[in-house]
């Protein structure tokens, strides 16, 4: 039962259907699940209850050598890191405050970070779900080996559907290896239109990266505010595996780049990178002022930030997902300032595949119970 | 081969009108309907179960497949879409009749860019014509079926095709962005697009194999891969399956992870060799395929210590390709060995079971077993890193007998893979051959979730009917295999 009015901290999945169940019965209040709080939230329901998942947090299978993970979704992004690592595993997405979000809040927001270039996104790892509807069904699809195309993919459907369709409770992911290193160039450029031809070329370069980050100006000073040229935008390109690997990629990048004029060029590599691949991950919660994000063709996404440049506004770029972070300046008055960073409030707004997304969630969500009055929308 | 039963005057009726409103929209040369031509289509690459459609198509534009699911809404027939008809699974057995839509004619690459790593095709392009097309530009499509000379991307789509380098580079969900498609109801949907992260439920994700049974896929948005710059491909040589398992584990656990890793036990080694002559080692227990690539800087010292840990494990020897002819040559080899089948039996049927890696040992061995209590020849060639095992039962379709003893066998084998904790489908589908183990696979609350999805997408279930979802309550129903196929009926 409830330990408070507002607030339930289910222990088990059982307990946890029953709960929703009882709810769907009869008082039909309004279901809000919460990993581990760390989005503000978009929308809160009169009368709702939140459903806090931190207590389903148990590892329920680690068979290491088949490199998969079965856990609840409640389990912290930063226990989950450590209990992987001490198999030399892991799960290759960047999340920021990793010591309190959840799993199921990272697979149900589709978090990702500069390292999707290279890695992908959740719908990539997750291979089987669990997971209760606003009537209590607890339903699960996908498994636990790597490889199966039996029954519908709801892993997809639940990935990114931010507690609207169901409220997640186990997951299965697979895995990657632990790589020997990793290695970050940072480089300082002129204007953002350098910037654009360095990444053509480095697009069809030597190298594999797995990020290609830029920076405007004002995101520069947020991530580093130490560094030299910070007043410049930056590419920052980040490679991963053997140290032999790395280094060469990163010699060979900055040579690639030189006919671009870089002001400044500097190599951060193993545990000198991490700070910097934490700030990067961290760039779209760094500020408490309103923060969008906007996805784009990758080959926009310069065009985009020299806007946000002219206008004012933090904005970073992973360059080859063509998806841009930004802040709005503290205090700004106007709506939006930059053209076409507004979310869709309305079915509608989501383009023909709007109507088809209204009925999934009419269907499994008749009454309404699971964030009413929300899109899937981060 | 199986006939049509014969029409009453008022079915025939019904069939002349259908033809002649389909000839209105895709003309006569885009049309067959005579008994011999239709039995082309009795089957896919799954022969055990046959139907004849009533009347094939084969639209030029997504404005035709629009026209046609309306008809077929109009006049209550039920429609099912087709690719190559290389579906391992049963997929395009036109339950209950009607209407094969066969993609086939639409197969235009409408654009391909470069910078953004992106490809927009129709869904009857086959699927090696799109990397065949991509060749001087330093990019590919990644998902390499076994099948992908032939097969085709919609086909892909819809069955969420793997293929020996999916171990690295992920299955065809991971590499499409975006799909259009004609619905049931005859509108058209985008799902995704170019661009990553659109916003809302990942409709994409979803339609991708759902095996048809969601609409027509008319439009693909693909990710583009970049090459590797080089690879290394290697042949582990064994004296046993079970050594070259042990290797498998090995090498995985060592946190490589290789571009692809397939097994070949000595049944198919033989057959391949009388094939293509390559120089295996016919006494040899098994082989593993393995690549890895990418960097020059990098692939070397992989390749070394996967050597180092295959002659650990027992390998007789580790062979390299030593040219790109060469890794070439053994490429063809893997990816033409069911066709090298034909060498050994009449008719073949191949399973699709997924175990957890490190369980291939055993669901080898059960297979060796199998085939033994059932007095039948079976053998492998399959992606041993992903645990993807593809028996290849063999047998003479002519012979009913023969025939049982296949699929007695074959349930047995994903039997065995659900109590390993597997699945009955890695990349096959689940078709009509695997719907039976839906039930084993999903308890009924699953399977009520996935009903109501289709029946958001499929609510008359007019589309591609009898696929994917065993009918509620089992028999009695028109679409139940049992009945409605004669092939099915007469093999057991
Ligand atoms: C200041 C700040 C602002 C952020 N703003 C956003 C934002 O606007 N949009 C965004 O997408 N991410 C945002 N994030 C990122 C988000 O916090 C990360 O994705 C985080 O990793 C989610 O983990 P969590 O456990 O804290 O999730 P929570 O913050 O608890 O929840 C995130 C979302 O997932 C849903 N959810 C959580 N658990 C489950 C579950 N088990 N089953 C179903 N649904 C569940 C919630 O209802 C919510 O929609 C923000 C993070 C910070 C620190
Ligand atoms: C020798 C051989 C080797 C194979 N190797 C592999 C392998 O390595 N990996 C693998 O995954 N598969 C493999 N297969 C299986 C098969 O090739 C794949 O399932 C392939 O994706 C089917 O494509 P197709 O064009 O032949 O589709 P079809 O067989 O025509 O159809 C398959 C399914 O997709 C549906 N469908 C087809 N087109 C569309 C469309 N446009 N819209 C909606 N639904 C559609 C059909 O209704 C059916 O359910 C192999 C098959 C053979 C014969």
């Amino acid at each position: 039962m409830p330990n408070s009015d507002s607030a339930f901290h289910p222990s088990t999945q059982d307990e946890l259907a029953q709960f929703v169940a009882t709810n769907a019965a009869s008082e039909r209040r309004p279901l809000i699940s919460i990993g581990g709080g760390t989005s503000a939230p978009k929308c809160s329901a009169e009368n709702g209850i939140e459903v806090c998942l931190d207590q389903l947090n148990r590892v329920i299978d680690f068979p290491a050598r088949d490199m998969t993970i079965t856990v609840e979704a409640g389990v912290r992004i930063a226990d989950l890191t450590q209990i992987l690592k001490a198999e030399n595993q892991r799960l290759p997405i960047d999340i920021p405050q990793a010591n309190q979000a959840t799993l199921g809040g990272v697979i149900a927001s589709n978090w990702s970070g500069p390292r999707r270039y290279g890695c992908g996104t959740m719908r990539d790892y997750v291979i089987g779900i669990s997971a209760i509807d606003a009537t209590g069904r607890q339903f699960k699809a996908g498994g636990r080996v790597v490889k199966n195309v039996a029954g519908y993919d709801l892993c997809k459907l639940l990935v990114g559907s931010h507690g609207t369709l169901a409220i997640i409770t186990q997951v299965t992911l697979k895995l990657r290896p632990c790589l020997e290193t990793s290695s970050l160039v940072w480089m300082a450029f002129d204007s953002l239109k350098q910037i654009d031809a360095a990444i053509a070329r480095v697009l069809n370069g030597a190298t594999r990266p797995i990020a290609i980050e830029v920076l405007n100006p004002i995101a520069t000073r947020a991530v580093r505010p130490l560094a030299a040229a910070a007043s410049l935008p930056i590419l920052c390109v980040g490679f991963e595996g053997a140290t032999k690997e790395t280094q060469w990629q990163a010699e060979t990048l900055i040579n690639e780049c030189c006919p671009f004029e870089p002001r400044s060029v500097e190599t951060l590599s193993g545990s000198d990178a991490d700070p910097l691949w934490a700030a990067l991950t961290d760039f779209p919660i760094k500020n408490s002022s309103r923060t969008f994000k906007v996805n784009r063709l990758p080959s926009q996404t310069i065009e985009l930030m020299q806007r946000a440049t002219d206008l004012g506004i933090s904005a970073k770029g992973h360059a080859g997902n063509g998806i841009i972070w930004g802040h709005y300046p503290s205090g700004s008055s106007s709506t939006f300032l930059l053209e076409g960073t507004s979310e869709p409030r309305l079915w509608e707004e989501l383009g023909s595949s709007g109507d088809w997304m209204r009925r999934v969630k009419q269907q499994l969500d008749p009454q309404n119970l699971l964030k009413p009055g929300c899109l899937p929308i981060g | 081969m199986t006939l049509a039963p014969p029409k009453s005057p008022a079915e025939s009726a019904a069939a002349t009108k259908l033809i002649n409103r389909l000839r209105e929209i895709v003309g006569e040369d885009g049309l067959l309907y005579r008994t011999e031509e239709l039995l082309v289509y009795e089957c896919d690459g799954y022969t055990v179960e046959k139907k004849v459609p009533d009347v094939v198509v084969f639209p030029t534009s997504t404005d035709q497949v629009v026209a046609i699911v309306k008809l077929c809404n109009e006049l209550d027939v039920p429609f099912i879409p087709r690719g190559a008809g290389t579906s391992l699974a049963g997929g395009t057995l036109p339950i209950g009749g009607g209407v094969m839509i066969t993609l086939t004619r639409m197969k235009q690459i409408i654009e391909v860019n470069l910078r953004d790593r992106y490809a927009v095709c129709e869904p009857g392009l086959v699927n090696l014509h799109l990397t065949n097309h991509l060749k001087e530009t330093g990019y590919h499509y990644a998902p390499d079926p076994s099948s992908q000379g032939a097969c085709t991307i919609g086909g892909n789509v819809a069955t969420n095709s793997g293929g020996p380098h999916t171990l690295k580079y992920g299955v065809t969900v991971n590499h499409v962005l975006g799909v259009e498609a004609v619905m049931p109801d005859g509108s058209i949907a985008q799902f995704g697009g170019p661009c990553e992260d659109s916003h809302g439920y990942d409709l994409t994700g979803l339609f991708v194999g759902s095996e048809g049974t969601f609409g027509i896929c008319t439009k693909v948005w693909v990710r583009l891969t970049r090459n590797p710059e080089s690879y290394r491909t290697l042949l582990g040589v064994f004296e046993t399956v079970a050594a070259a398992t042990q290797a498998i584990s090995a090498i995985i656990g060592a946190g490589i992870v290789p571009a692809a890793l397939e097994m070949m036990d000595q049944g198919i080694i033989g057959a391949l060799e009388a094939a293509f002559h390559f120089g295996f080692p016919l006494d040899a227990g098994a082989v593993l395929l393995i690549e890895v690539d990418g960097l020059e800087v990098a692939v070397e010292d992989e390749a070394v210590r996967i050597e180092d840990l295959c002659l650990q494990h027992g390998a007789r020897e580790v062979r390299r390709a030593r040219s790109a002819k060469e890794r070439l040559l053994l490429w063809k080899c893997r990816k033409q060995a069911f066709g090298a089948i034909g060498r050994l039996s009449p008719s073949y049927c191949t399973q699709d079971g997924v175990v957890p890696r490190t369980k291939l040992p055993e669901i080898l061995e059960f297979i060796t077993d199998c085939g033994k209590r059932h007095g039948l020849r079976i053998v492998n060639v399959f992606h041993a890193g992903d645990g993807n095992i593809h028996p290849i039962l063999l047998f003479d379709e002519r012979d009913a007998e023969q025939v049982q003893r296949v699929l007695l066998a074959s349930d047995e084998i994903l039997t065995k893979c659900l109590d390993l904790g597997g699945s009955v489908t890695g990349e096959h589908g689940i078709g009509v051959e695997k719907i039976s183990f839906m039930n084993k696979l999903f308890a009924p609350a699953d399977l009520a979730v996935m009903k109501q999805l289709r029946d958001v997408f499929n609510p008359d279930n007019r589309c591609s009917p009898g696929k994917m979802l065993p009918t509620a309550g089992g028999c009695g129903t028109e679409s139940h295999p049992h009945k409605s196929h004669p092939g099915r009926r007469a093999a057991l």
